[in-house]
């Protein structure tokens, strides 16, 4: 089955994407911040990532560029909130593959994962 | 002095929210401006503004509202209002407000916003000092959701001479 790990530290986002991931059949992991994220990402080794920019601890962008830097193939689809577009260039020069801005639409969602596995 | 060009964005994003998360329209009410102390509802989420314009937006809503408006946005029955729904209504308004900065730095004004605070518990008082609040009743099928805006643009008119903390008092 195919894991997506999701990755934001408001728990009602964690648990609507877990919810419509898997009513689409993925498995989901879930992480509440960046540093959280980084183990789970190296305890399970998700086939995508779904990841908020703003978190403490470590910032979405961060986690990115760690996990980035042990696994080059990582597949990380941002979640952004509207103003933070200049965090958005720098996560995808830093390997973002996609973005979706909340309110996020759920087909924007599955389109974005479904373009990232291929 | 109340800025048009600092709320509109403010009213505009939470119609388009709404209607974005619960797929009905907003219709908003009359518009009052207050001087006095704010009294919190069931539920405030509170957001600061700081940059080119700075103060706070307060988004009121009952216990009630916010159960059908997290049930609807969660789309499974959400009847109490325990940590999942008061994630869900914070982040409603920080998207709210995230949109509104948007269209902010659009129109000139670069700002940027806290992370939201819930303040859970009607009769509560929240002082704005010298900025009046415009309250903007936003109503929807799910109830209504009451936007107050206190916000003016800093540097004119003796804006962040006028920094000072919110007051937040017992009822």
């Amino acid at each position: 089955m195919t894991k997506i790990m999701v990755v934001d530290d408001a728990k009602f986002m964690r648990v609507r994407l877990s919810k419509l991931l898997t009513g689409h059949g993925y498995e989901v992991v879930e992480a509440e911040n960046g540093e959280e994220a980084i183990q789970v990402y190296k305890a399970s080794h998700p086939d995508a990532v779904l990841m908020d920019i703003t978190m403490p601890q470590k910032t979405g962008l961060e986690a990115l560029i760690e996990i980035r830097g042990f696994d080059p193939q990582a597949k990380v689809i941002m979640l952004t909130a509207l103003g933070q577009e200049s965090m958005v260039v720098q996560a995808v020069q830093s390997g973002a593959r996609d973005y979706v801005v909340k309110p996020f639409d759920p087909d924007r969602v599955m389109m974005a994962l479904k373009k990232v596995l291929g | 002095m109340v800025s048009v060009n600092l709320l509109n964005p403010f009213v505009v994003s939470a119609g388009e929210v709404l209607q974005s998360e619960l797929g009905v329209k907003a219709t908003r009410g009359q518009l009052r401006l207050h001087k006095d102390t704010y009294v919190t509802d069931d539920i405030t989420v509170l957001v600061s503004v700081v940059g080119d314009a700075w103060g706070v937006v307060m988004m009121g809503l009952s216990f009630d509202t916010a159960n059908k408006v997290v049930s609807k946005m969660l789309g499974e029955e959400v009847l109490e209002f325990n940590e999942l729904a008061q994630s869900g209504i914070s982040e409603l308004g920080n998207v709210i407000a995230g949109h509104a900065i948007t269209k902010l730095g659009a129109a000139g004004y670069k700002t940027d916003i806290s992370v939201p605070t819930l303040i859970v518990g009607k009769g509560s008082q929240i002082s704005t000092f010298d900025i009046a609040r415009v309250v903007v009743p936003l109503t929807t099928d799910y109830g209504t959701i009451t936007l107050t805006l206190a916000i003016r643009e800093s540097g004119n008119s003796g804006g962040r001479t006028g920094t000072r903390p919110l007051k937040i008092g017992g009822h």
